[in-house]
């Protein structure tokens, strides 16, 4: 293959390297090859803080040894206490984080998100049924939230569908379901037992309090069997945010690819919602910040990825802390930062739209 | 000048054509052979059903009944993403994703000849960059197409729609939003293309007189049918227009070009002559 520089006017998307294998060449944005990169080293350095911070402090070096499996006198703190959780809140945040992206792209919406479309509330209200009604154990619990959050979404889908998934529609009917949900929920809890709604209402804020590798484990098979579907929709994302009659004149199976990359942000908060709980606000804080760093067209999904599990391990850290020894959920402190980010949203997203409208005039 | 392509070597056709909306029959049972190689451009008073046409033309709406063949074969019965290759179309209102630069967009127009393994080539670069040139925004490749002016931003679709490179292309009123001035420049870049390149455009324009100066086909269309057409000379007559517009008109040759020239009626007067 020729270089790029026989014509020297050439143009090509602004911002973006080109990478070459052969016949193979993949576009990748600098600014968000960069970010990513950052945010590594920034989720790198809070996973340390994590397990080396709290009512025990163990001193950095101390952690990297336990984690490299070296024998250790911190063993007990760090191994067994701190990592296994650590685990739950970086999986479940990248997945958070990937979800909220593909559910805002598909809803060409920055405001939608799995707690807003209704799958955390199905997950809540088939958890919470269970345990009122004492159905199934302990540990059945986060598959039923996975079912629950699956369910919940078959149905926004089923209402929503007429001829293919339109966005608008996409979105009202799953707030729809979320209001109708959260009653059910509600109704649950004050149907039963006084001690089992107070374990259910921790739940339902999103707590990764008493996770461990039974949630951590399982997530993270079921993260690795998605990791292509994950890859497909980061190039696929790139169509769907154009109108549907530009997408399908440049030759995008529409339906298709919207229904993939719905039903994949479902599974992923599905799956994270069974192991963490419904932590709230980070797939709806996570994209939009990753896009507003990264300044790319579409949501970066890793940066998405990478942002999500920040938030949550950066968010459990001061959880665990601030009334030690009593834990606040990890859902609070998230929440207590994403409503003051989500008005910002409200109120910038308006005044956005009335400059368009007066550019149009 | 006006010749007409020859009807029989027509990539693109319809037949019995019928389309709608929910339970609202928009066209129907329309027969329409595009002139391979010419500008075909379709009038037709509001809601007679010509963007409909095109829409479909393009695959963007499936028939009720009868069908889009493009080189014999139903579209329906097409891959879409082939489609693409020989078929480009841009809508009326195209939406731009948030924040795209000019240049993202337009190289969006390669999507149907890209592969998930081969996001960009040597053709995507040249037919890129070609395209803009034309277009004449090569000097915004790097601007973000929100800050745009209207003439400006309607170039850069255009722009998408050429990088696509392909045989036909389709487009739902290109002149709408522009001042006169880049009105001309867009038109006069579809005859441009469509001479330099052999392009086939069959557009849908609202202004009768400026489709009877660039159009070698012209269609006009009244509720659903096509109720005449053929080289615009032959076409355009006040008979015609009172036919299908319902407006009493002179129609004189256009002093610079001589195609039809429409002039409607003196304007409405006070009686008292004041």
């Amino acid at each position: 293959m020729t270089s790029a520089a026989s014509s020297p006017a050439a143009i090509r998307p602004a911002g973006y390297a080109l990478l070459r294998a052969g016949r193979a060449a993949f576009l990748v944005h600098r600014r968000a090859a960069a970010v990513a990169a950052v945010l590594t080293a920034v989720l790198a350095a809070a996973c340390v803080a994590y397990l080396s911070l709290g009512e025990r402090s163990v001193p950095p070096a101390e952690v990297l040894k336990v984690v490299l499996g070296q024998p250790s006198p911190h063993e007990l703190v760090v191994g067994t206490l701190r990592l296994p959780r650590l685990c739950v809140g970086l999986l479940a945040g990248a997945a958070f984080g990937v979800a909220g992206a593909l559910i805002q792209t598909v809803a060409r919406n920055p405001l939608a998100s799995p707690d807003i479309i209704g799958i955390t509330q199905g997950a809540s209200a088939l958890t919470v049924g269970a345990m009122t009604f004492g159905v199934g154990s302990y540990a059945v619990l986060p598959y039923l939230s996975v079912a629950g959050g699956l369910l919940a979404a078959a149905l926004v889908y089923v209402f929503a569908w007429r001829g293919g998934l339109h966005a608008t529609r996409f979105v009202l009917i799953g707030i729809g379901f979320a209001v109708a949900l959260r009653s059910v929920t509600q109704l649950f809890l004050t149907k039963g037992d006084y001690l089992v709604a107070q374990k259910a209402q921790v739940w339902m804020v999103g707590s990764l309090n008493g996770r461990g590798w039974a949630e951590a484990v399982p997530l993270a098979w079921a993260l690795v069997v998605l990791v292509p579907f994950v890859l497909w929709a980061a190039r696929a994302q790139r169509t769907v945010s154009m109108d549907d009659d530009t997408a399908t004149a440049l030759g995008v199976r529409l339906g298709r690819t919207r229904l993939g990359l719905a039903t994949l942000g479902v599974l992923l908060a599905a799956l994270a919602t069974g192991a963490a709980g419904p932590v709230d606000f980070v797939a709806l804080l996570a994209p939009q910040i990753a896009r507003r760093l990264t300044r790319t067209a579409q949501i970066p999904l890793l940066c998405s990825a990478l942002l999500g599990a920040c938030v949550v391990v950066l968010g459990d850290l001061p959880a665990r802390m601030l009334f030690a020894p009593t834990e606040l959920p990890v859902g609070v402190l998230t929440a207590a930062i994403g409503a003051p980010y989500l008005i910002y949203l409200l109120v910038r997203g308006h005044s956005v739209r009335r400059r368009a409208a007066g550019g149009r005039a | 000048m006006t010749t007409t392509g020859d009807p029989t070597a027509s990539r693109l056709t319809a037949r019995e054509l019928t389309l709608a909306y929910e339970d609202r029959t928009v066209v129907d049972g329309l027969d329409l052979d595009v002139p391979h190689g010419a500008v075909t451009v379709i009038v037709g008073p509001n809601a007679c059903g010509k963007s409909t046409l095109l829409r479909a033309l393009g695959r963007l709406l499936k028939p009720r009944r009868g069908a889009v063949l493009l080189d014999g074969t139903d579209l329906a019965r097409i891959p879409t993403k082939k489609i693409a290759q020989s078929v480009g179309l841009l809508p009326q209102t195209p939406v731009a994703p948030e924040a795209i630069t000019v240049a993202d967009l337009v190289a969006r127009g390669r999507q149907p000849h890209q592969h998930w393994w081969q996001q960009w080539s040597d053709a995507d670069e040249r037919a890129v960059t070609e395209a803009m040139a034309r277009t004449d925004i090569a000097d915004l490749a790097d601007r973000a197409v929100d800050e745009l002016s209207g003439g400006q931003r309607q170039r850069v679709w255009i722009a998408m729609a050429l990088a696509q490179e392909t045989d036909l292309l389709l487009l739902d009123e290109p002149t709408t939003y522009l001042d006169i001035s880049h009105q001309v420049e867009v038109l006069d870049l579809v005859r441009q293309l469509n001479h330099e390149r052999g392009r086939t455009v069959v557009a849908v324009l609202h202004d009768l007189n400026q489709a009877a100066r660039y159009a070698d086909h012209l269609v006009a269309m009244k509720a659903g049918r096509i109720i005449a057409q053929g080289p615009p000379a032959e076409t355009v007559t006040a008979d015609l227009v009172r036919d299908v517009f319902g407006l009493d008109s002179v129609v004189v040759p256009d002093p610079v070009t001589g195609s039809p020239l429409v002039v409607p009626g003196r304007p409405w007067q006070s009686p008292a002559g004041g």
